[in-house]
């Protein structure tokens, strides 16, 4: 049994892999520690991993579409992440070409973790909440957001498109992002720094997002199952919204249920608009 | 009045809307340029309200004064609510600052009628000609478009908006007249009709500005009148016939405040809207037609969705072997969608397909078992009565309580 270590870093596990195809090793005679399940005798990750013995087999070739997609099942956080990566690759390799597709049992679960690490991206997406700064040397919006999977690196690039020359910060426990207004940097570990500015914005909560998200609701189609369903628990505490929500379904419950009225309203006093001439219906020609 | 008050009355206003996709646009980035704002045809949801709707777009009227006097509508002017105007540079501030806080993928801009439907759909536009112009703003924008405005506004609007709509409001003309004494059908058809022949043509000379490139939607209410849903889904077959809709939005009627009683006064018909809109998808993205889901009158049965029910009215066509037939049949089986269709066959060339292979597909195979044959299976049930059957398979009564 061959332990193997490849710091959680894709490109450096892809060596390793073809180095082991060449080499004819089976799946079942290597074995990858990671961050959440160490191995006792994993080699060091930054010692040359490669064993001195000539290559037996030339280079190995597969699909650039199953090499991407085995980068994105990379990037789901589970103890030994990258076994399940060199099974599939072995028994594409060996002929079995249906091994990363969704019908076979190793392929079912490779494309469960990308659809999974794809979902997280999209969380990513969507429930980034950007605090602006004010006369900040190199900054102007910083979030603090937590991923499941390891998909800030590889999604981030989205927020240069929608914000253009802005620059702006990323933080999470693990990992940070920050993009220059020119270039994305990618930080595994957060600096100090960072993680103080972000967590200086975390809790300020935004008044006028926060009537938006009471008054679009509409309390007479309460439904809060779906709305779980699409935006996981976890992600409450980071949105200024997030605090608002037992409150709004609590008040829909007992009996704002009736209309779709936000509360904020139903006191205030209204206004009947007088019918102009040309517009009332008595003056309509019957059809 | 303060901004933050105007909001609360015009997010209020809007909220009947059932829109809020921010899907069809084409791909835009502002990576190293001025302004800020990016599409990828996709749409984002932000966030989620506990009505189970997302929040993709900031959704609000211009302002919810209204001349008209439609009977569904809270802002109709015999309602007696809180009235409030933004103007058009406060919409552009809010949009700006929502989408760089990343709440928001765009505006959804609707209002009530103003002096008149040319000054209205004027303002409309001028919010979103600001947005483009002088911010390079590129993030989504749909516009609400006025049925009995000039047409050559109607093109103005499609030059600055991702996508168009014009509400069909209700499902014939008769309610129309009813509820909606100021609308009449042919300016609503006839607004369809410009957005339609616009968009054409700029598809066409490919010199031409681009129109609206997200294309155009609509919205119907449903429970307000007496329209049945085959009434419904025969008027959505024909729009989207006649005007290429990219969607026919059904909502279900909420009841507002001090409601005339020409309209009904009961909670709304969530599941009812449900079974439509999985019936129009049956329509756009399976290829059924209206006929086949249901008969000249009546409504979808509300304990199954409209795919199970088609294939229990029509047993002789099941059980499909799923190593033998076409995709698009394979998709007509109940719990097997267009996408696990496509797998199946994928798959098929590779190995013979089993059991096991639909369960890791992610098929709903309870529904499926009854309607497939597999290398390794063949249904016991394929001989019980369709009666039976649908006693099996109908939604848990529970969740029937929960959706009211």
């Amino acid at each position: 049994m061959q332990v193997l270590c490849c710091d959680d870093d894709f490109e450096r596990w892809r060596a390793q892999a073809r180095h082991l195809l060449m080499q004819q090793v089976a799946p079942h005679a290597v074995v990858w520690a990671d961050q959440v399940q160490p191995q006792l005798f994993a080699n060091a990750p930054n010692a040359d991993e490669q064993p001195a013995m000539a290559p037996a087999l030339p280079p190995p070739r597969v699909s650039a579409q199953l090499l991407g997609e085995l980068e994105t099942a990379a990037q789901y956080r589970t103890p030994g992440r990258w076994n399940l990566l060199y099974r599939v690759l072995w028994r594409v390799v060996e002929g079995e070409r249906h091994a990363g597709l969704a019908g076979d049992a190793d392929g079912s679960e490779l494309q469960r973790r990308i659809k999974a690490v794809r979902r997280e991206a999209h969380h990513l997406h969507a429930f980034v909440r950007f605090h602006p700064l004010t006369d900040h040397p190199w900054l102007d919006y910083v979030a603090w957001h937590e991923c499941a999977h390891d998909v800030l690196a590889s999604a981030s690039m989205h927020f240069a498109e929608r914000l253009g020359r802005q620059r702006w910060l990323i933080v999470s426990s693990r990992d940070a992002v920050w993009y220059d207004g020119h270039e994305l940097h990618y930080r595994r570990t957060c600096p100090g720094e960072w993680a103080s500015l972000a967590a200086r914005t975390r809790d300020s909560g935004d008044p006028l997002w926060e009537t938006y998200y009471s008054s679009i609701f509409n309390p007479a189609r309460l439904n809060p199952e779906v709305m779980q369903g699409h935006m996981p628990l976890r992600f409450w505490a980071g949105l200024p919204e997030g605090h608002l929500i037992a409150g709004l379904i609590s008040l829909a419950r007992t009996g704002a249920q009736k209309h779709g009225q936000t509360e904020a309203l139903a006191g205030k006093s209204g206004k009947v608009i007088r019918a102009m001439q040309q517009h009332s219906a008595a003056n309509r020609k019957a059809p | 009045m303060e901004l933050i008050e105007k909001l609360t009355v015009l997010a209020d206003a809007a909220k009947y809307d059932a829109s809020c996709a921010s899907s069809g646009a084409p791909k835009r980035s502002s990576k190293g340029k001025d302004g800020i704002g990016s599409t990828n045809g996709m749409g984002i949801c932000h966030s989620y309200t506990p009505d189970g709707r997302c929040v993709s777009l900031l959704k609000i009227l211009l302002t919810n004064f209204c001349l008209y006097d439609c009977q569904y509508c809270i802002n109709r002017r015999s309602s007696d609510v809180p009235r409030a105007r933004f103007t058009p540079e406060e919409v552009v501030t809010l949009t700006l600052d929502f989408y760089q806080r990343n709440y928001v993928s765009g505006l959804f801009l609707s209002s009530g009628i103003i002096q008149s439907p040319d000054y209205t759909m004027e303002q409309l536009i001028r919010v979103a000609k600001v947005l483009r112009e002088e911010h390079q703003f590129r993030g989504y924008i749909h516009l609400k478009t006025i049925p009995e405005a000039d047409p050559a506004l109607i093109a103005e609007a499609g030059r600055y908006a991702d996508r168009l709509s014009v509400n069909i409001e209700l499902p014939s003309a008769e309610s129309l007249v009813r509820l909606a004494p100021e609308k009449e059908l042919i300016s609503i058809t006839g607004a369809m009709g410009t957005i339609d022949s616009a968009s054409q043509e700029s598809r066409f000379d490919k010199r031409a500005p681009a129109f609206a490139p997200g294309g155009q939607s609509t919205q119907m209410i449903v429970g307000a009148d007496a329209s049945d849903d085959s009434r419904i889904l025969r008027t959505a077959e024909t729009l989207y016939g006649q005007y290429r809709l990219r969607r026919v939005y059904y909502s279900a009627f909420s009841p507002i405040p001090n409601s005339p009683s020409s309209v009904p006064f009961q909670a709304p018909p969530l599941m009812r809207e449900h079974r439509l809109y999985q019936a129009d998808f049956l329509l756009r993205g399976y290829g059924f037609k209206v006929n086949e889901l249901i008969g000249a009158q009546g409504n979808l049965p509300l304990d199954i969705d409209p795919k199970l029910a088609w294939a229990l009215a029509n047993r002789d066509l099941f059980p499909v072997d799923l190593n033998l037939a076409e995709p698009q049949v394979i998709a007509r089986i109940p719990g097997i969608g267009v996408r696990s269709a496509q797998r199946i066959v994928d798959l098929r060339r590779l190995k013979r397909i089993r059991f096991d292979d639909v369960v890791r597909l992610r098929c709903v195979i309870e529904k499926a078992k009854p309607f497939m044959i597999t290398s390794d299976y063949h249904p016991q049930q394929a001989s019980l009565e369709s009666s039976v059957l649908r006693r099996q398979l109908s939604d848990q009564p529970a969740q029937m309580a929960l959706w009211g």
